[in-house]
């Protein structure tokens, strides 16, 4: 048994047009028959409204809308349909100053370009197999940034419930029973 | 608890939300096979798409750029917006040259591109190894040399790499 892609719907903004039609390929190849394009992040944005598609890939420098600018949208504007769709953001820059900055806006995925079919197809099957929670919070809403285990997570731990599960490792709050 | 600093950043409340899987409701199970993913690469390398229109675009961006940059006056506010012109084609050439069949150009742009993100000036030195990496550029797509150059690809990009690790060099960067 493998994936059936034939009830989804992908739709995937890119402004260079033999690199949409060589993602669109590759696609089709992975048997998605469902798909919509755009070419830059404003039209890409219409599309997703009118289409609510399961899945958005983009590409990152677009003139006048890049993807960045589009997954905010998708991730905080009201009509959005759905700010939860999975976005595989596409790029050449792989610095990390830069991808910390378009993780920010709620990336689902990076697929660093130039990429081949099973780099690809990685992206897909984490999405599918390994979804993340989302988390809403002062200053962000997106996918849960925070990719390792809670075990081998190293940074600082800023968010309340970190606090608790401190609290209840000190002092284990929790098991005293006040009854 | 009483060995923790004033000085903490605010604690955030942060809401979990798990959200349905409609992908995996829709696809199923069981991946896809390698026989699937290895006619999806096939896809990818024996497509016919002509690159050279599109390299030339990025390239005379990268030009345009370049020469903006010699004829400022470069200051701190205007010093990013400079970098970030002649960055910009130069990762867009990285991106697409492999997935073209030009994986010297990649290997070349990433190169300049790792370059241009490090640099912190624009002064004649620093826009003479833009230009040279340009004009190389522009010699592999003009040549059509498709595939890693061989020999002479591995010399080039080791040629341009000690103009880069010389100029970091002198310049005390690491």
């Amino acid at each position: 048994m493998t994936y059936s892609f034939e009830n989804t719907k992908i739709l995937i903004v890119e402004d260079n047009k033999p690199m949409l039609l060589l993602i669109k390929s590759v696609l089709q190849s992975f048997g998605v028959t469902n798909i919509v394009s755009a070419l830059d992040g404003e039209e890409g944005f219409h599309k997703f409204c009118s289409t609510n598609p399961d899945l958005v890939i983009t590409d990152w420098m677009m003139k006048p809308c890049d993807g960045v600018e589009l997954s905010r949208k998708i991730r905080n504007e009201r009509k959005s349909p759905n700010q939860y769709v999975p976005i595989v953001l596409m790029t050449g820059f792989t610095e990390k100053k830069r991808v910390i900055n378009a993780r920010d806006v709620g990336i689902t995925e990076f697929l660093a370009k130039p990429f081949n079919a099973r780099d690809l197809y990685k992206r897909l099957h984490r999405i599918i197999e390994q979804p993340r929670q989302f988390v809403r919070c002062e200053g962000f809403f997106g996918p849960d940034r925070r990719r390792k285990s809670p075990e081998t997570y190293e940074g600082v731990k800023r968010r309340r419930s970190d606090m608790a599960d401190q609290q209840s490792s000190d002092v284990k709050i929790t098991d005293i029973d006040f009854r | 608890m009483d060995n923790k600093h004033y000085n903490q950043k605010p604690r955030r409340n942060a809401e979990l939300i798990t959200v349905p899987n409609i992908l995996k409701a829709k696809v199923g199970s069981g991946g896809l096979s390698d026989k699937i993913l290895d006619r999806a690469q096939d896809l990818l390398e024996s497509h016919s798409e002509d690159f050279t229109p599109l390299a030339e675009i990025y390239l005379s961006r990268m030009k345009e750029a370049i020469n903006a940059a010699k004829s400022s006056e470069i200051d701190s506010n205007n010093l990013e917006d400079l970098i970030t012109d002649i960055l910009v084609p130069c990762v867009q050439l990285k991106a697409n040259g492999a997935m073209f069949n030009y994986p010297l150009v990649t290997r070349i742009a990433g190169k300049f591109a790792q370059f241009m993100e490090v640099v912190d000036t624009l002064d004649n030195q620093t826009l003479d190894i833009a230009s040279a990496f340009h004009a190389t550029i522009k010699i592999v797509v003009a040549g059509k040399i498709k595939g890693d150059g061989a020999a002479q690809g591995n010399a080039l990009v080791h040629e341009l790499n000690n103009v880069c690790m010389r100029y970091f060099e002198k310049n005390n960067i690491k």
